[in-house]
């Protein structure tokens, strides 16, 4: 499978020989692509297989799907269709997400996608596109649609992708964080934002709890899913206000702080032993923006994984800090 | 591979948390995340049912993965 960095010029060449591609870059350079069978989201951070982390403005991140792909269609959704991710296009193999990051489509997918219809029925997998950090604020996150060229800033774009015979997929996730030996934490409300958290069962300010327990907020909350580890990272907190967070809390879940993690290299080595992944059916993984900053990846790899660093992962919902990817295997 | 069927008492014990398994297929694990918590606390009938449905529909349709299929050897053996 084919994952790497390439210009303008060669990745178009890969859309007239007709392949099927995921794209992540820049704005300015997705805009310059012919139309063909790919979608593309943006950001400028990328996990290469050459440099490791790298920050590349001219350079367009390709995954090519074609081995993988009998036939695709591609679907654009606002944050009221959305919920029909796993219904339409029946029959497909798998579904390929990319969502602009703070968009309707993001905040309503985040919030909403545990419960839609179907849930899980079959493999969805994506990101959430960001900006360059230092653009935050001044240029918006896009998602492209190849099939018609258009770039959209409050939907989501979708392909559903139809397996070759013989070919399945599976989705999984490297988390190197686990839940600390702190208290249980639960919520009132499913939210992006919070003011007050139950704390083993009583109810406090959340933002005063992280203070005076000086919490490391570059730490998420883990929730344990099943032994599925899924981490809310911490955007803000307000003292005395409100605690806000990359992806929603849940009412009815229980989460815990993470323990700290001193060596991303050595707790990221250890997950990947526990997986039992040999990295030669890896179709396409991403990595976190917060995970890049927090654990340096710049210049470091992360092997067997390479793919976009993002403003969000997703493997059938949202989540944060963690590594998603799909594997492909002949049956 | 065939899943089993949904009046296996098998998906009953799963989805009531009576039974607990390591689990390898993602999707599973979050459905099971939310839906053992809420039958827990409620377990009616209707919601065991309705959490039952679910988590077979998920394996069914995902059969010819290899982890789903890992999942069901590990719960009906």
């Amino acid at each position: 499978m084919q994952q790497n960095m390439y210009s303008v010029v060669e990745v178009e060449k890969f859309i007239a020989e007709g392949r099927t591609l995921l794209l992540a870059g820049e704005e300015a350079l997705l805009r310059q692509l012919p139309k063909g069978q790919w979608i593309g989201g943006t950001i400028p951070y990328f996990i290469t297989p050459s440099e490791g982390g790298a920050v590349s403005q001219d350079k367009i991140f390709v995954t090519d799907i074609t081995a993988v792909t009998a036939s695709a269609i591609t679907s654009v959704y606002d944050q009221n269709g959305l919920g029909k991710v796993y219904t339409d296009a029946e029959g497909s193999g798998f579904s390929f997400i990319i969502l602009p990051a703070t968009s309707p489509a993001h905040a309503s997918f985040a919030l909403n996608g545990p419960n839609y219809k179907d849930f899980g029925n079959r493999p969805l997998i994506g990101w959430v596109a960001g900006v360059h950090l230092s653009d935050l604020g001044k240029a918006t996150p896009k998602v492209f649609d190849g099939s018609s060229g258009a770039a959209y800033e409050q939907e989501a774009v979708v392909m559903h992708v139809t397996l070759p015979p013989g070919k399945s997929v599976d989705v999984g996730i490297i988390n190197i964080f686990e839940q600390g030996d702190g208290d249980m934490l639960t919520f009132a409300a499913d939210g992006f934002s919070c003011t007050d958290v139950m704390v083993n069962g009583v109810k406090e300010n959340f933002a005063e709890y992280i203070t005076r327990n000086n919490l490391d907020t570059k730490l998420p909350l883990v929730a344990d899913y099943y032994g599925a580890l899924v981490n809310i990272s911490f955007q803000s907190v307000d003292p005395g206000g409100e605690v806000k967070f990359y992806a929603p809390v849940f009412t009815g879940i229980h989460y815990k702080h993470a323990k700290a993690v001193s060596n991303y290299a050595a707790s990221f080595g250890e997950q990947l032993r526990k997986s039992n992944l040999d990295g030669q059916n890896i179709v396409f993984s991403c990595n976190c923006i917060l995970n890049y900053l927090y654990s340096e990846l710049e210049g470091r790899k992360t092997d067997p994984f390479v793919g976009p660093i993002t403003f969000g992962e997703i493997a059938y919902q949202l989540l944060n800090q963690t590594l998603v990817y799909m594997e492909v295997h002949d049956i | 591979m065939s899943v089993p069927p949904k009046s296996n008492p098998r998906w009953a014990d799963v989805v009531t948390g009576r039974k607990t398994y390591t689990l390898k297929f993602l999707a599973a694990k979050i459905l099971l995340g939310r839906v053992v918590r809420t039958v827990s606390a409620a377990p009616t009938p209707e919601n065991v049912r309705d959490a039952v449905d679910q988590l077979f529909a998920i394996y069914e349709k995902n059969a010819s993965s290899p982890s789903a299929q890992e999942d069901i050897k590990i719960i009906f053996g």
